[in-house]
């Protein structure tokens, strides 16, 4: 155990803090032209995804081709860390450059990288991912959407649901099924589909948040046709695609997760001195033991992660990796608890537009994206499926 | 920052753990428990093996290593159960005269080292905190005289040597008495294998060369600060040892046991509370070793880091220890089953050195919640 990095280590921290600091983009700059969803690419983006591709710092785990440095899994995580430092956003296409991209090079053809992967880097292309389906949430694997081959193409026929950022992509990877008599793992395959395709219908799926707040759709397929080179790896092999790539970054994901519950926490704390001052003695005291509550999970969240983290590069298991999800979604619904619990009649205030992302929001507005983390991209139900049945060894029921 | 165990780390666990196989058993757990002394046994086994000598510097007769491994030899003596002096002389009085002994440290350490035990006598008015010490240092002659009540003083009836904190008219001083000095009330307890008294000093003379530092002198406070944060991260890792086991032991409880034509731990219902039982656990050992590696590296963050720790132990007992039990059924709930020896340690180890409220407002005062805004 040890508390640094080695210094060739937080050499690299150094080198890439002070890339940062002469190219990114400013705060005036994406404030001025901020991204209306999860694939949105507002100029600002397009340029500063092209920055990082052609200098080797957007994926830096990749070889310099793919807009990478050869980096090893530390120097990744040291990457992250100054990104989130900084406060600047890796993309605007978390999807395209996390999830679609890589499964693109591990699983695509030739021409499916050149055409999708690299403008995806280049903040040339976004991409949607289309999986889970109203009939088909957690247990993704029941999707009915249907991909019906047809001579030298492909006929699509049904609906997707809680797809970010559908209207602004211009693609989607879409998972639907290819064989409805193969047993349900192994009917799946994956399409690229271009979403001007005729036959795509997008509408928009308003959050709690505000009506107007719109980043998740429905997305309705009605016979919207793919030529055969759609079909991304082999036909029915599509299950081996949805739990993305394996590309080692994937261990790092909790570090988003700890760093937006860090954020919180200090935002709690940096509010507390003061709103606590207008307690009477007992409501302060359970106030204040609330707050350090929070604290502490904030600072266990961080060493959990970097406990997991380590016994990953060290080629182990990480079982601490399927609590992080769970952990820190929950730990930030409290958080935003005990935010509003300390705002008294505050704690009641929206934004008026439903406009306001992450430091803007009020408590009630984290406390309704809290939601969000705590059902997307695996429930925390299903995250302790995971650990009890995965970690535990616990027999299914 | 990593905070997985390096290579040689691992295998200081895994020999802990293996001696106390075998010097520690559940059969001698339920002796110490059914009135036996397996103390002094398993003492002078550890003292053979050089634990006690641990964290004391070679050129005392030590093993030269830190706060990490200490740490990961008191978790396993709370996975095991251990009645030993270990915790104490090794995490509370080795600390405290390291801390506060200044020149003459090394040779008391040298005695620990031998087999001497010992303890830190702080707790006063139900709490760990120095601000509440009235047991008074009264200055006679070249030495002091002192006068008061020490509460809960972990192998207080016990151990060799005792390191009192006591107030001066000049502010807290550290004092070194000998155990058969102290009028010692031993207290009965939940958990009887961690042993604890009130100590008396009725007029208790200590003579200059057994003062470790005298009242106002500048760094008094700091060391013992200092000291009390070792204490409670030792603590803390021992409740999460015996937790740790607990839930272990509850894991393949229910694999076992068939109701209803099928394994309860295959119940949804438990499953979940099972991985909320391992998140809590694994919540708490990093923030253990977290603690740890913030004193062992001596930064400044180690002050909040053993607060979080003790605290997170705190919630994590409640948890798990609960739980495990009430998966247990009937059977946790009798003699025979060890079980509530391990539910006993873990709910000694929460109280011992603040349970997670007090270390919660701890908290609060370094996040410095108290400070009220300025208008």
């Amino acid at each position: 155990m040890r508390l640094r990095f080695s210094d060739e280590v937080e050499a690299f921290r150094l080198e890439f803090r002070e890339w940062l600091g002469q190219n990114a983009p400013s705060p005036e700059e994406r404030a001025a032209d901020p991204a209306q969803g999860s694939a949105h690419l507002p100029g600002w983006a397009r340029a500063w995804s092209r920055r990082l591709f052609d200098a080797g710092w957007l994926v830096p785990g990749w070889p310099p081709e793919r807009g990478g440095r050869n980096a090893g899994a530390i120097e990744t995580l040291v990457y992250l860390e100054e990104l989130a430092r900084a406060e600047v956003p890796r993309t605007t296409n978390p999807q395209g450059l996390g999830i679609v991209a890589p499964s693109l090079f591990d699983y695509g053809d030739e021409a499916q990288i050149r055409d999708y992967a690299f403008p995806v880097l280049r903040g040339e292309k976004a991409a949607c991912l289309g999986m889970s389906e109203p009939g088909a949430g957690s247990d993704l694997a029941s999707l009915s959407t249907r991909a019906v081959l047809d001579g030298d193409r492909f006929v699509i026929s049904g609906q997707k649901v809680w797809t970010s950022g559908a209207g602004y992509a211009d693609f989607c990877f879409l998972f639907c099924r290819t064989d409805a008599l193969l047993p349900k793992h192994k009917g799946i395959s994956v399409l690229l589909v271009d979403m001007a395709t005729p036959g795509i219908t997008v509408r928009p799926l308003p959050e709690i948040i505000h009506r107007e707040r719109a980043d998740l759709n429905e997305v309705f397929f009605d016979g919207a046709v793919v030529p055969t080179s759609a079909l991304v790896g082999q036909l029915n092999n599509g299950w081996a695609m949805a739990n993305g790539s394996l590309t080692h970054e994937r261990g790092m994901v909790w570090l988003r997760n700890v760093q937006e519950l860090e954020d919180e926490v200090a935002r709690l704390v940096a509010e507390a001195p003061e709103r606590l001052a207008r307690l009477g003695a007992a409501e302060r005291a359970v106030a204040a033991d609330r707050v350090a509550g929070a604290y502490v999970d904030a600072m266990a969240g961080r060493a959990l992660g970097y406990r997991g983290f380590a016994k990953l590069i060290r080629g182990g298991s990480a079982p601490e990796q399927a609590l992080m999800k769970a952990f820190c979604s929950e730990a930030r619904r409290r958080v935003s608890q005990v935010g509003i619990d300390l705002s008294g009649d505050l704690g009641l205030d929206v934004s008026p537009d439903g406009h306001a992302l992450g430091s803007e929001c009020s408590w009630a507005e984290l406390y309704l994206y809290s939601f969000a983390s705590t059902i997307a991209a695996g429930s925390s139900e299903i995250q302790r499926n995971i650990i009890s049945e995965r970690v535990l060894g616990l027999p299914r029921g | 920052m990593d905070l997985e165990l390096s290579d040689d780390e691992m295998a200081l666990r895994d020999n802990v753990r293996t001696v106390l196989g075998g010097i520690c058993p559940a059969a001698v757990v339920r002796e110490a428990h059914e009135g036996g002394d397996p103390r002094s046994a398993i003492w002078s086994r550890m003292v053979d093996l050089g634990w006690p000598a641990l964290t004391i510097p070679e050129e005392h007769g030590g093993l030269g290593l830190g706060f990490v491994e200490q740490v990961l030899v008191a978790e396993e003596l709370g996975r095991a159960v251990v009645p030993s002096p270990l915790l104490a002389t090794a995490t509370q009085f080795t600390p405290a005269v390291r801390e506060l002994g200044g020149s003459g440290a090394g040779r008391l350490l040298e005695r620990v080292a031998a087999g001497q035990t010992g303890t830190l006598a702080v707790a006063e008015g139900g709490r760990w905190s120095p601000a509440e010490v009235v047991t008074s240092a009264r200055q006679d002659g070249d030495g002091w005289i002192l006068e008061g009540c020490k509460e809960a003083v972990v192998d207080g009836a016990t151990a060799h040597q005792i390191v009192v904190i006591a107030r001066g008219a000049e502010g807290l001083g550290a004092f070194l008495v000998d155990g058969s000095d102290a009028r010692a009330e031993r207290r009965s307890v939940l958990d009887p294998t961690t042993p604890i008294a009130d100590l008396h000093f009725d007029g208790v003379a200590v003579p200059a060369d057994r003062v470790l530092a005298r009242p106002g002198h500048d760094a008094v406070e700091e060391g013992i600060r200092r000291c009390l944060e070792e204490a409670t991260v030792a603590v803390a890792a021992m409740t999460v040892g015996a937790c740790r086991r607990v839930f272990e032991e509850t894991v393949e409880y229910t694999k076992a046991r068939v109701q209803y034509d099928r394994p309860i731990g295959s119940f949804q219902a438990l499953k979940h509370r099972m991985a909320d039982m391992y998140l809590s656990v694994e919540r708490a050992a990093a923030l253990v070793y977290y603690a740890a590696l913030t004193i062992s590296e001596d930064v400044p963050e180690r002050s909040i880091a053993a607060a979080a720790a003790k605290a997170a132990a705190g919630d994590c007992q409640l948890l798990v220890v609960a739980d495990g039990l009430q998966m247990h059924g009937g059977i946790g709930y009798t003699w025979e089953h060890g079980l509530h020896f391990l539910l006993k340690r873990a709910k000694a180890g929460d109280v011992l050195f603040g349970n997670g409220t007090t270390h919660r407002a701890a908290m609060s005062s370094l996040l410095g919640l108290d400070q009220q805004a300025v208008a």
